[in-house]
C-alpha cells in the first residue's frame, strides 16, 4: 500500500510545512470485517429459518422464543445493523484514514465503537426472542439499547470520525467522505427522533410507549424506516463504492460533477420519500402524494450513483472477467440500479395498490440487500483481505464459487418473490363475473407456498456463498505474517493559509450571451463546491440543513394540521386489560404477518367488511401496528366477523389449523398458560394515560383501580369463553390470552358504535365503569 | 482547474467519450476524477420527473382529479350495480328467502355462499359444520324457529354479540342471500367440528313453498 504524498498540497502554501509521519489503524478494520462475516452468517441463517417456517410451519417449534413473529425482527436487525453495519464501519475506517491521510483520531474510541456495537447486537439477539420490542419495524430495539446505540453512534463513532476529519492532511474531502458525513449525521437524527418514547418503569419490565400515536407514529416510523434504507444501506455503500471501485479497477471516477449533483439531490430528496410506505393508509393524501413524487424524483439521483460506479469501469471491463472483486462490484451496482428503478415504480400509487402487503416488497428489499449491500460488502472484503492480512487471498477459486452461488441465489430469491407478490396481489383483488370475490384469503396463501420453497433454495445458495467467504477469510488469516507491517506514511500538515483556485471562465462565447447566462454557466461548473469540500464543518451543516428542512416540510403539517386526523367521537382509550393485550400483540410480533389497515380499495372492504380504516381510529395506538405485510389476513376489522366470540380466538391461538386447515400461523399455546402480570398494569396505564390527549384522560379514581378493572373485564371475557365451550372461566381469567382477546375485541370496533351504544355497552358491565365513559369522553 | 488528458484512453478520435475524458486535478489516495459532464439523458429524465411531479400535484390536490375516497365510492356504486343490477331491495321475509333458496339462477346462492365464506366461515366453518359457533348443517337451532329468523339473527346478532350484528356491514340483499345459503346448509348433517357450547333444539323443517 504505497501512499504517494500529494505534491500539490505542499505547493499550495508559500512556506512548506514540516512533513509529518503517520501510520493507519488497520487492526480495527480487521475486527470489523470479521464481525461482518460472523453476523452476516448469523443474520442470514436467521432469515433462512424464518423462510423455512413459512414453508414448513412446524419449524416454529411451538416455542414462544422461536416463533416467526419474534425471529423475523431478529433477522432484519441482524442483517441491517450487524452485517451491513459492521461492513460500513470496516469500509469507513479503512478508507477514511487513507482519503484524509491521517490515522483515526482515537484508537480507543474505535475500540469502544467496535465493542459497543457488538454489545448492541448481542443485546438485540437476546431481547428480540424474549419479545422485548418496541413493535416498530427496524426500530424494534427497546429504550436501553436505543440509548446505547445513540452513545456508540454519536459519542464513539461520530466523534472519532469528525475529529479525524478535523485533523486531516488532505485539504479537500473526496466524495466518499461526503457520503460518510451524510450517513453519520442523518442516522443520528433519524434514530433519536423515531425512538422518542416513555419507558414503563415496573419491576423488570423493559418496555416503552412512543410519544407519537397512530397516524403520526406511522409517519415518523416510515420517515425513519425509509431513510434507514437511505442513510444506512445506501449512502455509506455509495461511499464504499466511490473508494473501492476506483481502487480495485485502478480507473478514475467517471464524473466529478455527477458526484456533486447526485450527492446533494440524493440527500435532499430521499428524506421526503418515506410516506410511500403508507399509500392508501390513513395517512393524509397530500403526504402520500409527496412520498410518491419525491420517490420518482429520486430515480435519477440514485442512478447517478450507478452511472458513476459502472462507467468508472470503462476501460477496465477486461479485468472484470478475471477479478472476483470487480465481479461482485459490477453485480452489486447493477442491483443498485435495478432496485432504485423498482423503488420509484413501487411508489406509484396504483402500482403500490397491487404490490403493498405482498411479497413483491420482500423481493424488492432483497434485491437491494443481497445484491447491492451484500455484493458490495463481499467485493470490498475480497479486496481488503490480502491487504489487511498482508498475504495473498487464500483461494480465488472459492471467491468465484461464492460469486456464482450468490448470484444464482439472489435470482432465485428475487424472482420467486416477484411471482409470489404478483400472484397474491392479483388474487386479492379478483372478482368473478357476478361480483363475488374470487378467492378466499387462504387460497391466496396456498397459491404462493411453492414460491416459498424456491425462496428457501435461493437463500441457501446465497448462504453457501457466504460460507465460502468465511472459509476463504479463515485460510487467508491463517497465512498472515507473524507480525503485521505498519507502513509509515508522510504528508505535510494542512496550513490555515489557502487560496482557492480562481473561478473558471464561462464556456459561452464572449458575445451574444447575456451576463446572467454566463454567470450560470460558471456556476454550473461547480467551483463553489470545490470550496465547500475543504470546509467540513460548513459542509456538514449544509447536509444537516438539507435533511432537516426536508423533514420538517412533512413533519410539521402532519403534527399540526388537525384535519389530518379527524376526531371520531366513539373512539375511546384502551382499558387496562386491553392495553396489556396490546402489549402482548406487540411482544409476539403479530405485525410481522398481519396488517391493521383496510385500504380504501373496494376489494379490501369486501374482504374485510366494516369499512376502510380511518385516521381517527388510531389515536391511542402507541405504537401504531399497521404492519407492512399480509402473510395472514388484515386484522383491523377482525371484530366484525368474529364478534364477541372469545372461543374462536381461543381455538385459533391453540391451533390455527383448526379453523383454517392450510393456515401457516404457529400455535400460541403459551398464551393459555402464562399469567397476566397484573402488577405491571398500573405502570403501563400511567404512561398511556399521560400520553393520551387531555380530553381522553382517565380520572384519578379510575387510575387507582386499574387492576380491579382489568380483572373484572378478564372474568367477563373468560365467562363468555367458557359459555362457548372453552375451559373454565376461573382457570382462564388470569391468562395472557384473555388480555389479548380483550385487545382484539376492541381493535377497529369503536367506529361501528353509535354514541348511544357506547354508553349502553359500558352500562352493561359494572356500574363502576361509568367513570370509564366519563374519562373517555 | 488544470486539465490533463487521460493517458489510458484508447477510444477512437471520433468517439464522444474521448473528447470528454478530461481529468480534474483531484487525487485522493491515488483515486482521480474525470471532469465529465452529466449525461444528457440523465439530465432530461431528472428534469422530467420534476415537471411530472408539479403537474401531478396540481391535478390531484388542487381540486381537479378525484380523491381516493371518491374513487372508492364510485367503485362501490359500480360494484353494487354488478352485484344486484335491477334486483331492488329484498325483504328479509320467509317468502323472499325461500324464493332465493330455490331460485333458477344459481348465481344468487353463489352470492350467499361468497358472503358466508367471507364473513361466517371463521366461526361456523367453511362447510357450516361449526368451529367456534353452532353447526348449521343439522336440525338444531337456538335463535331460529322460522326461515326469517335467520335473517333477523344475521342482522341483529345474538347471544350478547357472540354472534355479531351484520345490518350495518352487509347490504340488505346480502343478508337475504346469505340467509338463503345458510338455510340450504341444513340437512348436510355434518359432525360438529369444534363448537362445544349450547346447540339448541331441533326445529320444524323449512317450509317448501
Amino acid at each position: 500500500m504505497s501512499q504517494s504524498p500529494s505534491a500539490d498540497i505542499a505547493a499550495d502554501s508559500p512556506a512548506r510545512p514540516a512533513v509529518e509521519r503517520f501510520s493507519y489503524d488497520d487492526a480495527i478494520v480487521r475486527k470489523f470485517t470479521l464481525a461482518t462475516l460472523i453476523w452476516g452468517l448469523v443474520g442470514m441463517i436467521a432469515g433462512l429459518l424464518i423462510a423455512l417456517q413459512l414453508a414448513f410451519p412446524i419449524l416454529n417449534m411451538g416455542l414462544e422464543y422461536t416463533s416467526f413473529g419474534r425471529l423475523r425482527p431478529l433477522h432484519t436487525n441482524a442483517v441491517i445493523f450487524a452485517f451491513a453495519g459492521n461492513a460500513i464501519f470496516a469500509a469507513i475506517y479503512y478508507s477514511t484514514q487513507r482519503l484524509l491521510k491521517t490515522r483515526m483520531w482515537s484508537d480507543l474510541l474505535g475500540k469502544l465503537h467496535f465493542w459497543g456495537w457488538q454489545l448492541i447486537i448481542v443485546s438485540a439477539a437476546v431481547t428480540l426472542p424474549l419479545g422485548i420490542t418496541q413493535g416498530k419495524e427496524y426500530a424494534e430495539l427497546e429504550w436501553p439499547i436505543d440509548l446505547l446505540i445513540a452513545v456508540v453512534w454519536v459519542g464513539f463513532f461520530g466523534v472519532n470520525f469528525f475529529m479525524t476529519l478535523k485533523n486531516r492532511r488532505e485539504r479537500h474531502m473526496y466524495v466518499a467522505i461526503w457520503f460518510y458525513i451524510a450517513t453519520i449525521v442523518t442516522v443520528a437524527v433519524l434514530h433519536v427522533f423515531n425512538n422518542l418514547a416513555v419507558p414503563i418503569l415496573s419491576g423488570t419490565v423493559i418496555n416503552s410507549y412512543p410519544i407519537y400515536a397512530g397516524v403520526q407514529d406511522a409517519f415518523m416510523q416510515w420517515w425513519y424506516g425509509h431513510n434507514a434504507v437511505a442513510f444506512f444501506l445506501t449512502t455509506p455503500f455509495l461511499g464504499l463504492m466511490y473508494y473501492f471501485i476506483p481502487k480495485a479497477a485502478n480507473r478514475p471516477v467517471f464524473s466529478y460533477r455527477l458526484s456533486i449533483i447526485h450527492f446533494w439531490s440524493l440527500v435532499f430528496i430521499y428524506i421526503w420519500a418515506g410516506p410511500h410506505h403508507l399509500h392508501y393508509t390513513a395517512l393524509p393524501a397530500w403526504a402520500s402524494t409527496l412520498g410518491m413524487l419525491f420517490s420518482l424524483m429520486l430515480w435519477m439521483p440514485s442512478w447517478g450513483g450507478m452511472i458513476n460506479g459502472l462507467l468508472t469501469l470503462r476501460g477496465a471491463w477486461h479485468k472484470v472477467t478475471a477479478d472476483p472483486v470487480l465481479k461482485f462490484f459490477v453485480v452489486g451496482v447493477t442491483f443498485y440500479g435495478m432496485s432504485t428503478f423498482e423503488g420509484p415504480m413501487l411508489s406509484i400509487k396504483s402500482v403500490n395498490a397491487l404490490s403493498h402487503y405482498t411479497d413483491w416488497t420482500i423481493g424488492h428489499v432483497h434485491s437491494g440487500a443481497l445484491g447491492w449491500n451484500g455484493f458490495m460488502t463481499f467485493g470490498m472484503m475480497y479486496w481488503l483481505l490480502p491487504r489487511l492480512f498482508q498475504t495473498k487471498l487464500a483461494s480465488k477459486k472459492l471467491a468465484e464459487w461464492h460469486f456464482w452461488l450468490g448470484t444464482i441465489g439472489i435470482l432465485l430469491y428475487v424472482v420467486s418473490m416477484y411471482v409470489a407478490g404478483l400472484t397474491q396481489g392479483l388474487m386479492w383483488r379478483a372478482f368473478d363475473a357476478n361480483g363475488n370475490l374470487k378467492y378466499e384469503f387462504i387460497q391466496t396463501l396456498t397459491a404462493i407456498i411453492p414460491m416459498y420453497h424456491v425462496r428457501v433454495l435461493g437463500g441457501m445458495l446465497y448462504i453457501g456463498g457466504v460460507v465460502c467467504a468465511a472459509i476463504n477469510y479463515y485460510k487467508t488469516w491463517k497465512s498472515r505474517p507473524a507480525k503485521y507491517e505498519e507502513p509509515v506514511h508522510e504528508a505535510p500538515a494542512l496550513t490555515p493559509a489557502y487560496t482557492d483556485a480562481p473561478p473558471p471562465k464561462t464556456r459561452l462565447s464572449e458575445h451574444g450571451h447575456p451576463e446572467l447566462a454566463k454567470k450560470i454557466d460558471v456556476w454550473l461548473q461547480g467551483h463553489w463546491h470545490r470550496r465547500w469540500e475543504r470546509l467540513p464543518l460548513k459542509f456538514t451543516v449544509f447536509v444537516i440543513i438539507s435533511v432537516v428542512v426536508a423533514s420538517l416540510f412533512e413533519i410539521i403539517p402532519t403534527f399540526l394540521i388537525k384535519s389530518n386526523v379527524p376526531t371520531i367521537s366513539t373512539v375511546t382509550p384502551y382499558s387496562p386489560l386491553e392495553r396489556f393485550g396490546f402489549d402482548i400483540y406487540k411482544r409476539e410480533g403479530c405485525y410481522n404477518c398481519h396488517s391493521q389497515m383496510v385500504r380504501p380499495i373496494f376489494s379490501e372492504t369486501v374482504r374485510y367488511t366494516g369499512g376502510y380504516s380511518k385516521p381517527g381510529e388510531f389515536i391511542f395506538d402507541r405504537p401504531f401496528q399497521w404492519g407492512s405485510r399480509r402473510i395472514g389476513p388484515d386484522l383491523h376489522r377482525v371484530n366484525v366477523s368474529v364478534g364477541k366470540n372469545p372461543y374462536w380466538h381461543y381455538l385459533h391461538f391453540m391451533d390455527p389449523t383448526r379453523s383454517e386447515e392450510d393456515s401457516i400461523m404457529p400455535p400460541y399455546r403459551w398464551l393459555a398458560t402464562d399469567t397476566i402480570a397484573w402488577d405491571t398494569i398500573p405502570a403501563r396505564m400511567k404512561v398511556a394515560n399521560m400520553l393520551n390527549p387531555t380530553e381522553h384522560k382517565f380520572p384519578p379514581e379510575y387510575m387507582n383501580r386499574v387492576v380491579d378493572h382489568a380483572k373484572r373485564q378478564a372474568m367477563e371475557i373468560a365467562e363468555r369463553l367458557e359459555a362457548g365451550g372453552g375451559p373454565a372461566a376461573e382457570t382462564m381469567a388470569d391468562k395472557e390470552m384473555i388480555a389479548l382477546i380483550a385487545y382484539l375485541e376492541k381493535l377497529g370496533d369503536d367506529i361501528s358504535k353509535t354514541p348511544d351504544e357506547e354508553g349502553e355497552a359500558d352500562a352493561t358491565t359494572e356500574a363502576d365503569d361509568e367513570t370509564l365513559t366519563v374519562g373517555a369522553r | 482547474m488544470s486539465e490533463s488528458t487521460d493517458p489510458n484512453t484508447t477510444h477512437s478520435p471520433s468517439s464522444p467519450v474521448q473528447q470528454e475524458d478530461i481529468l480534474t486535478d483531484h487525487e485522493y489516495d491515488g483515486i482521480k476524477e474525470y471532469d465529465n459532464p452529466t449525461p444528457g439523458w440523465w439530465n432530461w429524465l431528472f428534469i422530467g420527473t420534476f415537471v411530472f411531479s408539479i403537474f401531478y400535484f396540481i391535478f390531484f390536490h388542487m381540486g381537479v382529479g378525484p380523491s381516493i375516497e371518491s374513487q372508492y365510492d364510485a367503485a362501490q356504486a359500480a360494484h353494487i350495480e354488478v352485484l344486484f343490477g335491477d334486483l331492488g331491495t329484498l325483504e328479509p321475509d320467509q317468502e323472499t328467502i325461500l324464493a332465493y333458496m330455490n331460485h333458477a339462477d344459481e348465481k344468487w346462492l353463489k352470492r350467499g355462499a361468497s358472503v358466508f365464506q367471507q364473513q361466517c366461515a371463521k366461526c361456523h366453518g367453511s362447510d357450516g359444520a361449526g368451529v367456534a359457533a353452532p353447526n348449521m348443517t343439522d336440525d338444531k337451532f337456538i335463535h331460529v324457529k322460522k326461515l326469517e329468523d335467520i335473517a333477523r339473527v344475521v342482522a341483529k346478532g345474538a347471544n350478547k354479540q357472540l354472534m355479531p350484528a351484520w345490518e350495518k356491514q352487509l347490504h340488505p340483499n346480502d343478508i337475504v342471500l346469505v340467509s338463503a345459503y345458510v338455510a340450504k346448509l341444513r340437512g348436510d348433517n355434518l359432525p360438529t367440528r369444534g363448537w362445544a357450547g349450547a346447540v339448541g333444539e331441533p326445529i320444524d323443517p323449512w317450509p317448501t313453498e
